[in-house]
Order: C-alpha cells, then sequence, then structure tokens
C-alpha cells in the first residue's frame, strides 16, 4: 500500500516573483489575471508598478496546463492529431498540418500533390480565420468595437467552409500522417473563390475602419517596441518577428508542401507612424498577411490537381523505425516545430512541441518595463498569444 | 503647435471615415442569423457561403451505434484517444442461431455492453474509420445538453451486465426479468 501523494501548496515566494521587503517607496505589487477579460485566455502578470508606470512585469503560465506532452508518450501517433488541435486551438489546421508533417519526415512518407494543394488551402484559410480573430479582438481590447464584428462575421464563413469539408469547425483532427481525412467536396473550391472575391475589400475595409484610424495609431505606434536585435535574441517568429521589419517566413526560407511553387510576398513592418516593431507594425503585418494569403489561395485553387487519393499514401499502422525528427512549419502564430523521438513502437518516445507564442510571451517581461498600465494590454494583443499553446 | 491642431484634424477625418463605413453597413443585408428564431430546426445549416443543404453532410457531432450490426471487434474502444468507449463481449454459442450484420459479417460475439460517455468524447471521429461494419456513426444532432452529467453515459447494449449464465436457464429466466 502506498501512502497518497501530498500536495504541497505553493509558499508565497513561489506565487510571487517580486517581493514587498524589495519594494521602494510609491511602488506597488499588481496582479493582473488570470480571470482577465484582455488577457486571451487564463494568463496571470504580475506588476511591480510605481504609480501608473509599470517598473517590472512577470507572467505566470500554467493555468491551462493540460499535459500535452507527456500525454503524447502514452497514445499512438493517430491519437496524438486531435490532441494537436488542441494547442492552439484557433489555428488547429496549422498545429495538425505541423505534426503531420514531423511524422510523415520520420517515416518517410512522400504525398501526393493533391493532398499538399489541400493543406496548402486550408492552412491558408485558417491562416485568415486565426489572423482575423486576432485583429478583431486586438481592436476590442483597444476599445473599437465595430472591427470585432466586421471580422468575426468573415471569421464565420471560414468556420463553415470547415465544417462542410471536414464536420468540424474548431477541432478538426484533418491532416493525418500521410493524407487529408476527408477529400474536397464539390463545388468547394467555387465557394472558396466566392469567399474571397468578397473578403478582399473587406481588408482595405478594415484598413479604414481600424488600421488608420488616428486614436488607433496614437495608442499603438509608440508602445511596445521590439528592436530588430532583440527580437533574434529573444528567438521570436511569425507575425512578431517581421513585425520589427525581418524578412523571415518559414514558408519561403524552408518550403514545404510546395509552397515553393506560390508566389507570394513576405510583408515586413515599417514604422510608418512611429519606431519599428512597435504594436501597430505587428497588427499592420497580420492585416498584410491575409492579403498574401488570398493570394497564394487563388493559386492553389488553380494550381489543384483534379484527380488523386487523399488517402493513398496513409498507413494502416503507424510504426516508425526508431530515430528523431524535427519539423516545423509556419503556423499562423509563428514557427511551430514538433520534436519526435521514436524507439520503433507504436507510441512515441517523445514529443515536444517548439510553439510560438511561449516564445512570445517570454519577451514580454523585457518590453513591458517603463510602459503604462493601460498600455499592458495593448502589448498583450499585439504579441497575439493563445494559452493553449504557452501551457500545451 | 501645428502638429497638435493636425493631429486633430486626422482623428475627426479618420474616425468619419470609420462612421461612414458603418452607415454603409446599417443599410446592407442583414447577416446575423438568430437561433431558431422562426421554430425551424433546420435554421442552423444556414449559411451564407455554403449551399443549402450541405453543411451537414459530414457532420460530427453525437455518436450513434446500430447494435444489429455491432460484431464486438473492440476496433472503436482500442483507437479512443481519450477512452470514452467500454465494451465486453461474450462468446454466442455454436448452438445459437448464426446471425450476421448488415454487410453479411457473421456475428460471433454476443455485445453486452457498449458504454459511450459523451462527456469525455472529443468529436474527432477516429472510432468511426476502422469499424469493420460501419455500425458506429457520428450523426449531426447537436443538441443534447443534459442537466445531470451522468445522463451522458449512454448504454447501447440492449441486455447490459447479465452475469453469465447456462444458456437453458437464461431462457426461463427472462420473461421473469420482463415481467
Amino acid at each position: 500500500m502506498s501512502t497518497p501523494r501530498q500536495y504541497k501548496d505553493l509558499e508565497p515566494d513561489e506565487a510571487y516573483a517580486f517581493k514587498l521587503e524589495d519594494l521602494e517607496e510609491d511602488e506597488m505589487i499588481l496582479n493582473m489575471g488570470p480571470q482577465h477579460p484582455s488577457t486571451h485566455g487564463v494568463l496571470r502578470i504580475e506588476l511591480k508598478t510605481d504609480g501608473e508606470i509599470v517598473k517590472d512585469a512577470q507572467p505566470h503560465i500554467g493555468y491551462l496546463h493540460r499535459n500535452f506532452e507527456k500525454h503524447a508518450e502514452n497514445i499512438d501517433y493517430q491519437g496524438i492529431i486531435p490532441f494537436t488541435d488542441r494547442l492552439d486551438y484557433v489555428g488547429s489546421m496549422g498545429n495538425s498540418l505541423s505534426f503531420a508533417f514531423a511524422g510523415e519526415k520520420l517515416m518517410g512518407i512522400e504525398v501526393n500533390e493533391r493532398v499538399q494543394s489541400i493543406r496548402v488551402l486550408t492552412a491558408e484559410l485558417q491562416r485568415i480565420a486565426s489572423h482575423l480573430l486576432a485583429l478583431g479582438t486586438y481592436g476590442l481590447d483597444i476599445g473599437a468595437f465595430t472591427p470585432f464584428l466586421h471580422a468575426f462575421r468573415e471569421r464565420e464563413k471560414v468556420l463553415d467552409l470547415f465544417e462542410w469539408l471536414c464536420g468540424a469547425r474548431l477541432l478538426y483532427n484533418f491532416n493525418w500522417i500521410g493524407g487529408v481525412s476527408h477529400d474536397l467536396p464539390d463545388q468547394w473550391t467555387d465557394r472558396v473563390k466566392v469567399f474571397l472575391d468578397q473578403f478582399e475589400p473587406v481588408i482595405d475595409e478594415l484598413h479604414n475602419l481600424l488600421s488608420y484610424n488616428k486614436i488607433f495609431t496614437k495608442r499603438t505606434a509608440s508602445i511596445g517596441i521590439i528592436p530588430p536585435e532583440l527580437a533574434i535574441g529573444y528567438a521570436l517568429t511569425g507575425p512578431n518577428l517581421r513585425g520589427s521589419g525581418i524578412k523571415w517566413d518559414t514558408r519561403k526560407e524552408d518550403p514545404y508542401c510546395g509552397y515553393e511553387k506560390y508566389a507570394f510576398d513576405v510583408p515586413v513592418g515599417q514604422g510608418r507612424f512611429g519606431p519599428i516593431g512597435s504594436c501597430w507594425d505587428r497588427y499592420y503585418v497580420r492585416v498584410e498577411e491575409m492579403r498574401q494569403s488570398v493570394r497564394i489561395l487563388r493559386q492553389a485553387i488553380e494550381k489543384l490537381p483534379p484527380e488523386g487519393d487523399v488517402h493513398e499514401t496513409v498507413p494502416k499502422r503507424v510504426k516508425p523505425k526508431p530515430g528523431e525528427v524535427y519539423a516545423r512549419t509556419e503556423a499562423p502564430r509563428g514557427e511551430l516545430g514538433f520534436y519526435i523521438v521514436s524507439d520503433g513502437g507504436l507510441i512515441p518516445m517523445r514529443v515536444k512541441a517548439r510553439s510560438p507564442c511561449f516564445v512570445a510571451m517570454s519577451i514580454f517581461r523585457e518590453i513591458a518595463k517603463g510602459e503604462m498600465i493601460a498600455d499592458m494590454v495593448a502589448i498583450i494583443g499585439s504579441l497575439d498569444i493563445v494559452v493553449g499553446e504557452i501551457d500545451r | 503647435m501645428k502638429e497638435y491642431f493636425l493631429d486633430f484634424w486626422d482623428a475627426v477625418s479618420s474616425t468619419a471615415t470609420g462612421m461612414a463605413i458603418t452607415l454603409r453597413h446599417l443599410f446592407m443585408k442583414n447577416e446575423t442569423q438568430q437561433y431558431l428564431s422562426d421554430e425551424k430546426p433546420e435554421t442552423r445549416w444556414n449559411s451564407v457561403i455554403v449551399p443549402e443543404g450541405l453543411l451537414q453532410d459530414r457532420s460530427r457531432m453525437r455518436l450513434y451505434v446500430k447494435m444489429e450490426d455491432c460484431i464486438g471487434c473492440l476496433q472503436c474502444e482500442k483507437v479512443c484517444p481519450v477512452d470514452c468507449i467500454t465494451i465486453s463481449t461474450e462468446k454466442r454459442q455454436k448452438t445459437e442461431l448464426p446471425i450476421f450484420a448488415a454487410n453479411g459479417q457473421g456475428i460471433k460475439q454476443r455485445v453486452v455492453q457498449f458504454d459511450i460517455d459523451m462527456s469525455l468524447c472529443c468529436y474527432c471521429n477516429l472510432c468511426v474509420y476502422p469499424c469493420p461494419t460501419d455500425c458506429i456513426v457520428m450523426t449531426p444532432e447537436y443538441e443534447f445538453a443534459e442537466r445531470d452529467k451522468t445522463n451522458f453515459l449512454y448504454r447501447f447494449a440492449k441486455d447490459k451486465a447479465t452475469p453469465p449464465e447456462p444458456p437453458e436457464e437464461k431462457k426461463e429466466a427472462e420473461p421473469v426479468a420482463a415481467g
């Protein structure tokens, strides 16, 4: 008989990064979260304030921990994919694509061209949906309610297209190791074209509604500045890195799924209303990325091979040889990579996810110093974090 | 000083641009659909972008098992990543009448317990693919909220958890249980 495990309460020292004894005059510790409406999930941030100025900020994570990496060591490869969907729950297609890509690399499977095109179609649609959510809620954090409604109206159409494609609206389990779960239905690409035609004017509308609004630019273009060196130093990826003016996109530098066939630009932040790398730059990069996604989608529909079995290379049992692999893709929030170690069995020995949100959160302490309390929400929103991916 | 007033002008003009867009949308077609507004259950499947009647084709909501087709192969139980399916079987005697599933496969096992805990289900659809007789399916039924959590445990097997008995005695015991 083993004694039941004792769980120790956190000591106050461990729960708080800043100590009362260390405070100087006029300084105060302020707890923000975990149930804060603008922290995009359950994220707790501890602020050391002097009046309205934030002297220091320490994020505390782990409130949405679901034990993904340990759990993945106990289920087979196909069963892990529904769990990867739940990492970044507003960009599920990108997550499962990344894991399926890693599994295929481990097993040496080459998927056919139709599967690749379908994956590009779904990944780019997911990028549009994810950025729409990021932009809409960013406006909401700052205090603009209207763009949120416009963004969600468009996002709803993408979710409807996904539901028609695979039956689920948010957590798809669509990208499998060696293929995709469903072939495209008839008329699907036509309806995607209809969506793109009416979506492109919406981007311009969003610019006029929010991006160039003087109140919005004044509020965001001078805060949360990440200089390019700092961004590289913290290994930021995705729109957060490109907002600092660095042209790096995994789709361009390390192409997968045939991204080298499509012509698209990598938008970078230019410091139009303030210093380069500000919150506004990161916001602007996301809007412009949606325009590039539309470009890729149009080309992918044109180049979609009419024939091809989507289950052609799906293995009966996923049982890779012993070995290890790291595969990365450009998820909506940055470079998402999966590192898998296999010992030749049906279940992986180790799965490690390199998530872009975790990295983006780590830079928060650096850029929050010296800003106002009211700007904390704007900075968190501009980093576009999803707590499900930070905690895993 | 000049910049200060220029900022004023920018703020007013850019806000007016936004207002103009909002005003234009005021006179556009309403896209919000009220849930069950006209008391038709089908309205949930209306979509702006998807043609009518196609949205629910592959919908994955509530699980259903056609028990007369189940051969008790336990494949769905094995593949489930959250272990929400519990099946137990017992061997059918050779003296019993041979029965077959809809696709002609012989049923050698009697399924005495087929429980699905829908509160655990993650709607991943993985249990549907390996089924040899297509007896476990995802249905497009989405309204199944319950007040009590225990009601989510769906018991599909008809004769649930009967203790194993010799077949002769069972024939006598059944009418008593029914009455």
